[in-house]
């Protein structure tokens, strides 16, 4: 234990990994602070970085610049009403509320403290959590497999703030995407149509930049220019930070465990934990009118929620390569690129690499208060830069990311493709997130699922014979089964539906 | 681009048939029931379904409307409408075609500089602003990319120095 843990700090001790992370650092505040740059975004257009560096400083970027994003994103939410990030969108009119009230220093303070603590304690309970369900995940089979990421599709559906049906849809087409190329269980060209870029099939981070930047590019095309920021004094932001953890020292705990929860649930991330915290918060807190003029509570709830969120995120990414949200699956794909494939026996083989991830959490988290100080102090330096001179070099880095991924120009077509279909669908109702886990897990589902058929000699018995795999299964039907279990009875009580529950 | 929840159903179900009929077309693994035409199968058909339950409206009671943030002091100007005005949308994958089309013979920096150019424009910048940009993003970008992380960016008919 000891001597794994100076292995890890030797690990993180060294150059490269301390500039990388430093630089992912002010790299995913920056881009968290852009109103419509998300923390997905930042992170997958930081994927061809990583190739060039080593294991451990790939991973550190990715760590910092994820955790920094989504503080970040509470900047401009708290600024202008704008939330920088998806994951911010719940509370940006609280915060707001406050700024008018001027009370900036307050929530943009309680954003960096409570983000930092909800931080650290996700990355305890990934220490916590993640060994001993790696002893339980050794006697899974594919049967399990199979369910448990079929349950990580589905979470990510019905967090989706959309239809579930669309939802639901756009996983099957991730699915569909994912059946290109030869990597099949019989080794044939699938869905090829001839043109030899697709035999490897399509690439998922390609997919992602397209699916997140290049629609973001497009539809500000479209949009007007947000308002540019007013310009402020900021006092001291840290001021009052301690006596609000002391008033509501309950609320941030429950923030944190709702976003341990929410983050260890695969397929649903950040975005859930906040809104899901900021309604708790509303519901059991003694001065419920208060919220929407400005009060801090739900602040400290939700922005201790989605960090959290974060760290518990990597649970089921490391365990079982099931990603927590689209950060993670992200970052699943930078852990195979580098030679630490997902499973459990990472934790047994590789402890010490697993150690200098915990210790590159806790040191994002530490590292995110001064320097979330200091973004908040540049913030209206860096809101000022206008949109048409950030997105240009947006496309830029779309072009070449993408180039760098298999140094081939395929790359840049599905780049653009997956943009025109990130558009098209996000205008349409269909959320991109649940597509995208679609793709990245497709592999793995058609691999489990055709094993557990060829097995079980195409009976269906097998599949829920296990305990585990039985409840794992009963899960995963239920949620498949739920949007129409609620339609039904919504038709025969015809009754309204009652004001959107827990969001 | 807002098309109605009966066109996108209605291509979904032609999708997900087209998946399932071209995974049915695909050759088995021999001495084996189940092979690579299983999944596609699964998948068309699953699409399909969820295709003709989005054309006929289950579900749609879930959706939210997009909460429309007001913006305080003055309203930002309302956006030109024509008849193209909705093609605006295609430019950035299009540049990006051109990229794959035109970067190996014109080189990076051309290339580059023009996108940066085009796309500045399109979005109101004036040209004090986006033709320094369009001289010094795609030199930065090769900084980083070419120089120091190594990707083999096309030099064209201009190469950088290092």
């Amino acid at each position: 234990m000891l001597k794994t843990l100076i292995d890890a700090f030797a690990l993180i001790s060294t150059w490269e990994v301390i500039i990388a992370m430093f630089a992912a650092s002010v790299y995913g505040l920056v881009i968290g602070s852009l109103p419509g740059l998300s923390a997905t975004m930042a992170t997958a257009l930081l994927v061809p970085v990583t190739f060039y560096l080593s294991p451990i400083a790939a991973i550190a970027t990715i760590v910092a610049a994820s955790t920094m994003a989504i503080f970040s994103g509470d900047i401009p939410g708290a600024l202008l009403r704008i939330p920088g990030t998806p994951a911010s969108a719940a509370y940006a009119d609280e915060a707001y509320a406050m700024t008018r009230k001027g009370e900036a220093e307050l929530a943009l303070g309680a954003g960096v403290w409570f983000s930092a603590v909800g931080g650290i304690a996700g990355t305890l309970s990934l220490m916590i959590l993640a060994p001993p369900l790696a002893e339980i995940a050794l006697s899974f089979s594919t049967f399990e497999y199979f369910w448990l990421a079929l349950l990580g599709l589905m979470c990510a559906t019905l967090v989706a703030r959309s239809s579930p049906v669309k939802a639901i849809a756009g996983m099957f087409l991730g699915l569909l995407v994912s059946c290109i190329g030869i990597e099949n269980p019989g080794g044939v060209p699938r869905f090829t149509f001839g043109i030899t870029d697709l035999f490897g099939g399509i690439e998922p981070i390609p997919a992602l930049v397209g699916v997140f930047a290049v629609a973001q590019v497009m539809r500000a095309m479209l949009t007007p220019e947000p308002p540019p920021i007013p310009k402020r004094k900021f006092g001291s932001i840290m001021a009052g930070q301690w006596m609000l953890t002391k008033k509501y020292h309950w609320q941030m705990t429950r923030g944190n465990i709702i976003g341990i929860i929410i983050g260890v649930l695969p397929g649903a991330g950040a975005d859930m934990a906040a809104w899901v915290s900021y309604a708790m918060s509303k519901r059991f807190s003694k001065e419920p009118e208060k919220f929407g003029t400005g009060h801090v509570e739900g602040l400290v709830e939700a922005g201790a929620s989605n960090n959290a969120s974060i760290a518990s995120g990597w649970v089921p990414s490391l365990l079982f390569g099931i990603p927590g949200d689209t950060i993670a699956a992200i970052a699943i794909g930078v852990l195979y690129m580098k030679g630490l494939n997902p499973g459990p026996t990472l934790f047994t083989e590789k402890a010490s690499s697993m150690y200098a991830i915990y210790l590159m959490f806790i040191i994002a988290n530490i590292l995110m208060i001064p320097l979330g100080i200091v973004m908040i102090r540049l913030a209206s330096y860096v809101l000022r830069a206008p949109r048409s001179s950030i997105m240009p070099v947006i496309m830029l880095c779309c072009a070449v990311g993408s180039f760098a991924i298999g140094n081939n120009m395929f790359g840049v077509v599905t780049v653009a493709t997956f943009g025109i279909i990130g558009y098209v669908m996000e205008e349409n109702g269909y959320p991109v997130a649940a597509m995208v886990l679609g793709i990245v897990m497709g592999t793995m589902i058609e691999q489990s699922f055709v094993t557990s058929l060829i097995k079980s000699d195409g009976s269906i018995l097998p599949f829920v014979e296990r305990p585990i795999a039985a409840i794992l299964a009963a899960m995963a039907i239920g949620a498949l089964i739920w949007p129409l279990l609620v339609w039904v009875w919504r038709k025969i009580r015809g009754t309204a539906p009652p004001a959107a529950s827990a969001r | 681009m807002r098309l109605p929840d009966r066109v996108t159903g209605l291509s979904l179900v032609g999708l997900g048939a087209a998946a399932a009929y071209g995974g049915w077309l695909l050759p088995p693994v021999p001495g084996q029931p189940v092979g690579p035409n299983v999944f596609p199968l699964v998948i068309g058909t699953g699409l399909a379904l969820c295709g003709l339950a989005i054309a006929f409206g289950i579900g749609h009671s879930f959706e939210e409307e997009e909460e429309l943030i007001p913006v305080e002091g003055d309203q930002p100007k309302q956006a030109p409408t024509g008849r193209f005005y909705g093609l605006r949308a295609l430019l950035p994958p299009a540049l990006l075609l051109f990229y794959v089309g035109v970067a190996d013979r014109l080189g990076f920096i051309i290339t580059a500089a023009l996108i940066v150019f085009v796309t500045s424009t399109a979005l109101g910048a004036r040209w004090k602003l986006s033709l320094p940009l369009a001289v010094l993003a795609p030199i930065g970008v090769h900084l980083i990319f070419s120089k120091l992380l190594r990707v083999p960016l096309p030099a064209g008919l201009l190469p950088m120095p290092w």
